[in-house]
């Protein structure tokens, strides 16, 4: 028998038509890109200012290097990375404490003060690097005082300058003079690959991110829209409608229409979004392809696992007819905003947890807790498309999880069917457990 | 699809619906003929809604049967009933003409078809340039029109209705009453429940009337008023009153000076009291025989029921 009978039809084109035209519909799906694209080009632009300012605000450096063991060769370094520093002889002679107290007095922007032992001490010890960045003022540390707050840019130069200063002057006192310290200090780096059973190769980092984000954007796809419902079915009873519906359609067709709908509303919200995020990144990927070719990222060798998504949306689609199941039985037990949180926090629960849990199994996605609760329905609408994306999981396991969510889903719309069946007809208090278990019970 | 045309529109045998403890309707035996308007009578709480809602299978009964047409299958009658119950709201945010053409299409109506009709129907009430409003800025009356409207939309051949005249303002109880007889003459059967029982005298041609969950009389009005007998006489009259001392005829006088109201014992021949007064050589100016109102007639059977404590109740109703 096909549920979706033409009044059924009529109740989901209701739901749809009334949503898609609100505001609401219209605020969110058009905020979410524009928050995204707004974050990135706020924090673009504030790296872009902090670097610009950098350059553009001289700022004077002074040393204060008593041992004169490395003095020389900040400064050096310094000018390597176009900055200003001279020795600052006149401040050599007192301790942290006197030259904070004068640092204002001087035309020093930045006071570099590097102990007295230090650079015996580093030369003979080499594994004790000066601090840049403890101001704590200990006489025994490298101490930088500085007159206005450092911009991470001034301080990052200024712990390299300190490094290559320091293994230079070493490398000096064991003999060595002509090596470059950059060849000496240069970063190792290592790729990731994920090795799939097919051979395929991904890279950890990225699934990583993305399925935390994919975890991130169920949950908060499953929590909204779930309200959504308890909203619409409330508004059945508030607005003293429902047994008009109800001598038209059977109840269960009435939820079933509002789920659909509300459902669809989601679905749209989710194709709009798709679709700009698809353009963004086809532009973006255009114009930016020189950098990222720059950087060694090849964006074509970034396999679309389109298998992937297409299991994930499934997912989402049952993940959210489970929890749209329940939320309709429990604003089917209702009357008022007041209830209604009260009745949305146990099972509000059961999807902060799965949410909860998710980001352990990101972090170890075959360890065996992790594939249990990808198994479990309630778990696996979020653990599974995390796990999906994170590692490669044998075809048997998403089929049992998708099996057992689908049993599942109909075990929840029979017994959302019978408790909205009585549920829906009663006004003013909130129905309580022993009452909805007859219901369910008797029907 | 449509029974035989001698089929009731509504035939209940035996319906009992408990909820808890409580018998809301308690062995319920209803047979309601096309094309009549039936009122179902009956003080606040007397069963009237429950019923209502057991006729269309919004609820199930605990014992007993319903056929609507002929059908035991009420819910392959839908598209043939429409039903105001006595909550009647509307989704606010909706639009008049997008509202009423939601209920035509629960209803089987193709969207365009039920749009039109939906704005034909507001134009003949006088809602015609409202139709694109939302229902939220509507006043209470142009919200009843509109209610009523989208019951008889996709013109059904049952229209139930509970207390559909409760808390309309007067002219649009005339319009109610004017476009229910419209429906009854295209040959629509309606059934309608009310505590106030003047209502269903004016309009129905046949009533039931339940007390206590349970039916009391029914039948055409004109029947049980026959049948409950013209036992109330109005009498004016100069002289002595010593014929009404009359035990063998009278059971109960209410005397205001020169006009009394008798009531007859039963079986009395109002005939022979008339004869004794002529005979006392008083002189009559009025002696009529007063028809009981059907309220009348209701408090008596409940009271014979032993049920009279929903009678007061139903009395303050009235009064209200």
């Amino acid at each position: 028998m096909n549920p979706f009978t033409p009044r059924v039809a009529a109740v989901i084109r209701r739901e749809f038509v009334l949503r898609v035209k609100s505001k609401w519909f219209l605020l969110s799906t058009l905020g979410l890109p524009v928050l995204i694209v707004g974050l990135g080009v706020l924090s673009a632009f504030l790296a872009v200012r902090g670097a610009t300012d950098a350059g553009e605000e001289r700022r004077l450096i002074g040393i204060a290097d008593p041992a004169g063991l490395i003095g020389d060769l900040l400064i050096e370094e310094f000018l390597a990375d176009s900055l200003d520093a001279v020795r600052a002889a006149d401040m050599e002679a007192l301790s942290v404490d006197e030259a904070r107290t004068r640092l204002s007095d001087t035309s020093y922007d930045l006071l570099l003060m590097i102990p007295r032992s230090e650079g015996r001490r580093s030369a003979e010890m080499p594994g004790a690097m000066p601090d840049a960045d403890e101001g704590e003022g200990g006489d025994g540390r490298t101490t930088l005082l500085a007159r206005a707050s450092v911009p991470s840019v001034i301080e990052s130069s200024v712990r390299g300058a300190l490094q290559r200063a320091s293994v230079r002057a070493r490398l000096r006192s064991i003999g060595v003079q002509s090596i470059d310290p950059g060849a000496l200090l240069q970063r190792t780096s290592f790729d990731v690959i994920n090795v799939t059973e097919s051979g395929e190769a991904r890279s950890q980092d990225i699934y990583r991110a993305l399925s935390f984000g994919i975890a991130f954007f169920f949950y908060f796809i499953l929590l909204i829209y779930g309200q959504m419902i308890v909203r619409a079915i409330l508004e059945e009873k508030q607005s003293d409608i429902v047994e008009i519906m109800v001598s038209s359609l059977r109840p269960w067709e009435l939820m079933l229409g509002k789920i659909v709908g509300v459902g669809a509303v989601g679905i749209a919200q989710m194709a709009v979004w798709a679709l700009v995020f698809a353009l963004a990144a086809v532009y973006g990927l255009t114009a930016g392809a020189s950098t990222l070719a720059e950087a060694g990222i090849d964006i074509a060798s970034i396999p679309v696992p389109w298998g992937t998504l297409v299991l994930m949306f499934f997912f989402l689609v049952f993940g959210y007819l489970l929890y749209a199941g329940m939320f309709a039985g429990a604003g089917a037990t209702i009357s008022n905003e007041h209830d209604a949180q009260q009745v949305m926090l146990p099972i509000t629960m059961l999807i902060i947890l799965p949410f909860i849990a998710t980001q352990g199994v990101i972090q170890s996605p075959n360890a065996g807790w992790g594939v249990i609760l990808s198994l479990v329905p309630f778990f696996s609408p979020l653990v599974m498309p995390a796990r999906l994306f994170a590692t490669s999981v044998p075809v048997w396991q998403w089929l049992v999880s998708l099996v057992l969510l689908g049993v599942f889903v109909l075990g929840a719309a029979w017994v959302a069917g019978r408790i909205f069946r009585v549920g829906i007809l009663m006004k003013g208090q909130r129905a309580n457990l022993p009452q909805v278990l007859r219901w369910i019970r008797h029907g | 699809m449509i029974g035989a045309v001698n089929t009731p529109a509504i035939r209940l045998r035996g319906v009992t619906k408990r909820f808890d403890r409580k018998t809301a309707v308690r062995d319920l035996d209803l047979e309601i003929p096309r094309g009549s308007i039936y009122g179902l009578i009956g003080p606040n709480g007397a069963g009237k809604t429950t019923t209502l809602r057991i006729i269309l299978d919004i609820i199930g009964p605990d014992a007993g049967s319903v056929d609507v047409f002929g059908s035991p299958n009420v819910e392959a009658m839908r598209r043939r009933i429409g039903y105001l119950p006595e909550e009647r709201g509307m989704y606010q945010k909706m639009t008049a003409a997008d509202h009423l053409a939601f209920f035509g299409q629960l209803k089987g109506l193709k969207r365009k078809e039920a749009l039109a009709r939906a704005r034909s129907g507001l134009d003949a009430v006088g809602l015609g340039d409202r139709a694109d409003d939302k229902v939220e800025t509507f006043s209470k009356g142009m919200a009843q029109k509109a209610q009523f409207l989208g019951v008889i939309l996709h013109e059904p051949d049952l229209l139930v209705l509970d207390e559909p005249f409760s808390g309309l303002d007067p002219l649009n109880v005339e319009l109610f009453k004017q476009l229910l007889q419209e429906r009854q003459r295209a040959g629509a059967t309606i059934l309608l429940s009310t505590h106030l029982i003047e209502d269903a005298e004016r309009l129905c041609e046949r009533v039931c009337m339940i007390a206590g969950a349970t039916k009391v009389l029914d039948g055409r009005v004109r029947d049980i008023k026959a049948a409950a007998g013209r036992r109330d006489i109005a009498l004016s009259f100069e002289g002595n009153p010593t014929f009404l001392d009359a035990p063998d005829l009278i059971e109960d006088i209410s005397a205001h000076g020169t006009y009394v109201e008798v009531r007859m014992l039963e079986g009395a021949d109002p005939q022979a009291l008339l004869r004794r007064a002529v005979d006392s050589g008083a002189l009559i100016s009025r002696f009529e025989l007063i028809e009981p109102s059907l309220r009348q007639i209701f408090i008596e059977k409940a009271t014979e029921a032993g049920l009279s404590h929903e009678d007061e109740s139903e009395d303050d109703e009235a009064a209200a």
